[in-house]
């Protein structure tokens, strides 16, 4: 680096040492500590906005004076001094019951279909295979107005689970069961030895006990992390989630949904409680990430890709 | 389904009957119930779903669910079918939700659908001919509304005609009514009618909204009301002639023909509603042939190439950059630099997005504050598009450094040693060993990262909802639209309706697109060779 040329002549002992640990950690941490900043530079303005009692776009300073807790509670609580009504509470639960069941649901789905393909040969099973590698190239979400289209004609019919319902919006994620989930679990059931099912079996176990109480306790991790990338891409879910439940009762809404009408109507005035709501539903997200990271990174790298 | 000579699965048959060792016997029935609690419940909802679907006189759907239906049951009861046990659950959600509404997208993409074209023929022409005639009148009658639950609940028309005979109109049709079951007051208005029980005053004012717009088809034209006391029957203003396809509106005289589903006059007037009608690839040809279409539409594509590549490109830099910078093993804090850095791609990005709009707003925005701009960040085709740019990397930098961290970690530092030790300068050494590695691990990831990126609708709708406008674009079109955001915006926001017919013809296109990315990407992933 420049700086230690300049130094070079009469420079003492320390002031050495200095310039060539810039040279070789220090720029390294300077690079860091400027990557740092921008990666948490928006999320300390919601932060700090979360806890600015004015609460509108106009009023944020990084550090507020009278910090206080009133946007939790207003949201919390469903209403504002003013009189708003925000029903972040129903979001919340529709998102973890919507977003969550169908994770869970595709998790299973995924796991029952991973071992048909990884343990048995059948007639049609490349074919099988096959078929869920070419459905993948089909994105739920570019049939978007298909889906509308459909849930309509379901909810004329069946109005409980048709356009408009969480209930219905569960079905359509459910949809997405067999695909990257698939293939990828697929893959760790492959590393598991057939040795361990041949010696069930010879202990008299049949087809479903060497599934339930052989495989699955085994394949618990990949699970935990199938479940919880599905979860992920489900509650960033905009375009499907708008579609079947865009015209219907906020009351329904997800998160994704809910909260974004509520700061596109007036971003400026209800800056506060949109960045209180943003982070009481993103810290259990990162929280999960972070503990999971390890397992998230090697299965992201099998090719599933995050929203 | 299963082979013979097969040996991995034994499935049921090839178990020992007597079960020894440590999987007893007890257990299998247990599994037993919880199956055929299971298949209860399928069957019990198949029994429910019968009776709506017959009542919506949905035929093809009935067989289907009925035909589903006794699959299952065979699948679960027969011991022949292990395979399919397993398989079925996932494979018919996948068929309802994810390959049926492909399919049923390239269906609508052939047709019209859309506002002014949302019914089906039947539908739109029942509608015109419950239109009355806005000239003609017909016999009168002297009418008293009745309404059941006490004057509150559903509406009919007690009416009487010049011979005196009564009858009961309902939006239903018109039934004679026996004068024996009507009890009248001393003004020879009703009381009571079965059910029903006249208004008082209050509530015929309170419903009057509702009585102007109540009518009762019957065979001879339309009862629509008049006055609190009288009814008119009209005849239909239009009459359709099966046999030439031809509507006639008797006001008028005006003889309309069928063109792509709407009835058009000579001089071009059109009727609503229209109807829904396969018109073949116009959709397509539009999108390319159009100018007020394919104008915009063009720009749209090949800025949502630009953003793709752009995307990948700035991420996989600025995250390999990283985690060059600290892959380095006397780091301290290597391990806080990772969990802070990662922390834009662990947040959900619905809401990441919308914090970014808060902070690029022009007036009281953070960035435009700390910078003592004044910059119209979203206004603005160029500085959006930058804006978008930056906001994506910001998202999706943290995922490439996550894998490239990885992948070097996985290069034995003894290559770049040697390369160092034959006197290579570290430029050298990682243009010609790390990053040729490097690229084995990541060249799959960068095709996947662009598919996902080319359909990245969160990123530009929340973002800018996909503003400024194209100006002079005839359909909803933004400079920063990319194809996803531009069909969502066709098919739910257009200022002149939806048009789901061309929204669906654009998804096909983004389909055929992104199948065509996702074939060269499995070719390069170890997916495809076990098929090999």
């Amino acid at each position: 680096m420049a700086v230690t040329a300049e130094h070079g002549v009469g420079a003492t002992e320390n002031r050495r040492g200095f310039g060539k640990w810039m040279r070789t950690l220090g720029w390294r941490h300077l690079v860091g500590l400027i990557a740092v900043v921008f990666a948490l530079f928006p999320a300390i303005w919601v932060v700090s906005a979360s806890v600015n009692p004015l609460g509108t776009l106009v009023s944020q300073k990084l550090i507020p004076s009278d910090a206080n807790l009133n946007n939790y509670r207003d949201l919390l609580r469903g209403y504002t001094d003013s009189g708003l009504q925000v029903p972040y509470k129903a979001w919340y639960l529709n998102t973890i019951l919507v977003a969550g069941g169908a994770a869970l649901a595709n998790t299973f789905l995924s796991a029952f279909a991973a071992y048909a393909f990884s343990r048995m040969r059948f007639k049609g099973r490349r074919g099988g295979l096959l078929s869920v590698l070419l459905v993948q190239m089909f994105p739920q979400t570019l049939a978007f107005v298909a889906v509308f289209l459909i849930m309509i004609q379901l909810g004329d019919v069946f109005p409980a689970i048709g356009l408009g319902t969480r209930f219905g919006l569960l079905l359509v994620y459910m949809g997405g069961a067999m695909g990257v989930n698939t293939w990828l679990m697929k893959g760790f059931f492959d590393t598991i030895p057939t040795d361990l099912d041949e010696s069930a079996r010879v202990d008299g176990a049949s087809q479903h006990q060497i599934f339930f109480r052989i495989i699955l306790p085994l394949v618990t991790p990949i699970l935990a992390v199938v479940f919880l990338l599905s979860f992920i891409f489900l509650i960033n879910d905009v375009i499907l989630a708008s579609a079947v439940l865009g015209q219907g009762s906020p009351d329904n809404f997800t998160l994704s949904v809910g909260l974004f009408r509520f700061i596109n109507d007036n971003f400026s005035l209800r800056w506060g409680l949109f960045s209180a709501g943003a982070l009481m539903a993103g810290i259990p997200v990162l929280v999960l990430f972070m503990f999971l990271q390890r397992y998230i990174v090697s299965g992201l790298t099998q090719g599933a890709v995050k929203g | 389904m299963t082979q013979p000579g097969h040996t991995s699965t034994a499935g049921e048959t090839g178990m020992k009957p007597e079960g020894r060792g440590r999987f007893p016997r007890p257990s299998f029935t247990v599994a037993l119930i919880i199956k055929l609690l299971f298949l209860a419940v399928v069957n019990a909802l198949t029994v429910f779903a019968i009776g709506p679907l017959a009542e919506a006189n949905q035929w093809p759907g009935l067989v289907i669910v009925i035909v589903v239906t006794i699959g299952i049951d065979y699948v679960y009861l027969s011991k022949r079918t292990m395979p399919l046990k397993y398989l079925v659950p996932g494979t018919i959600f996948a068929l309802m939700f994810q390959v049926y509404p492909v399919l049923y997208s390239a269906n609508i993409a052939m047709t019209n659908y859309g506002t002014g074209h949302v019914l089906t023929k039947e539908q739109a022409l029942a509608q015109l001919a419950s239109l009355p005639s806005v000239v003609e009148e017909g016999e009168r009658f002297k009418m008293t509304v009745v309404a059941t639950d006490g004057g509150n609940g559903d509406l009919a028309l007690y009416l009487v005609d010049a011979n005196g005979d009564a009858f009961l109109g309902t939006p239903d049709g018109l039934t004679p009514v026996d004068p024996a079951d009507v009890t009248l007051d001393d003004k020879g208005r009703v009381v009571t009618l079965g059910d029903y029980t006249s208004l008082n005053l209050g509530q015929a004012q309170g419903r009057q909204d509702e009585l102007q717009t109540f009518q009762v088809p019957t065979d001879r034209g339309i009862i629509t009301v008049q006055s609190l006391t009288a009814a008119v029957i009209k005849p239909s203003r239009y009459q359709y002639e099966e046999a030439t396809g031809e509507l006639t509106d008797v006001d008028t005289g005006t003889v309309y023909t069928q063109e792509q589903g709407t009835f058009v006059a000579p001089d071009g007037t059109k009727v609503t509603p229209g109807w829904r009608v396969y018109i073949g690839f116009d959709n397509f040809s539009e999108v390319f042939t159009s100018s007020a279409i394919s104008g915009p539409f063009v720009r749209v594509l090949i800025w949502n190439f630009v953003f793709a590549i752009g995307s990948v490109f700035l991420t996989f830099v600025l995250g390999l950059a990283l985690a060059m910078t600290l892959n380095h093993p006397r780091l301290k804090g290597r391990r806080l630099y990772r969990a802070l850095l990662v922390v834009p791609y662990a947040l959900p990005s619905f809401m990441t997005v919308l914090v970014w709009r808060g902070m690029f707003q022009p007036d009281y925005g953070v960035i435009n504050q700390i910078f003592h701009a004044n910059i119209n960040w979203l206004q603005s085709a160029i500085v959006a598009k930058v804006a978008i740019l930056l906001v994506n990397t910001w998202l999706g930098y943290a995922y490439f450094f996550l894998v490239s961290t990885g992948a070097l970690q996985a290069i034995p530092s003894e290559l770049t040693e040697a390369a160092e030790v034959d006197g290579a300068s570290p430029w050298q050494a990682f243009r010609n060993v790390t990053f040729p590695l490097l690229m084995v691990a990541v060249a799959p990831l960068l095709i996947s990262s662009f598919a996902f990126n080319f359909n990245n609708f969160n990123v530009i709708y929340l973002l800018t909802g996909g503003g400024p406008p194209i100006p002079g674009a005839q359909t909803p079109a933004g400079h920063t639209d990319i194809l996803i955001s531009y069909t969502y915006r066709l098919a739910f926001e257009g200022g002149g309706g939806s048009d789901f017919g061309l929204a669906s013809a654009i998804s096909i296109l983004i389909f055929i697109i992104v199948a065509g990315i996702s074939a060269i990407s499995f070719t390069r992933t170890r997916a495809l060779e076990e098929l090999a």
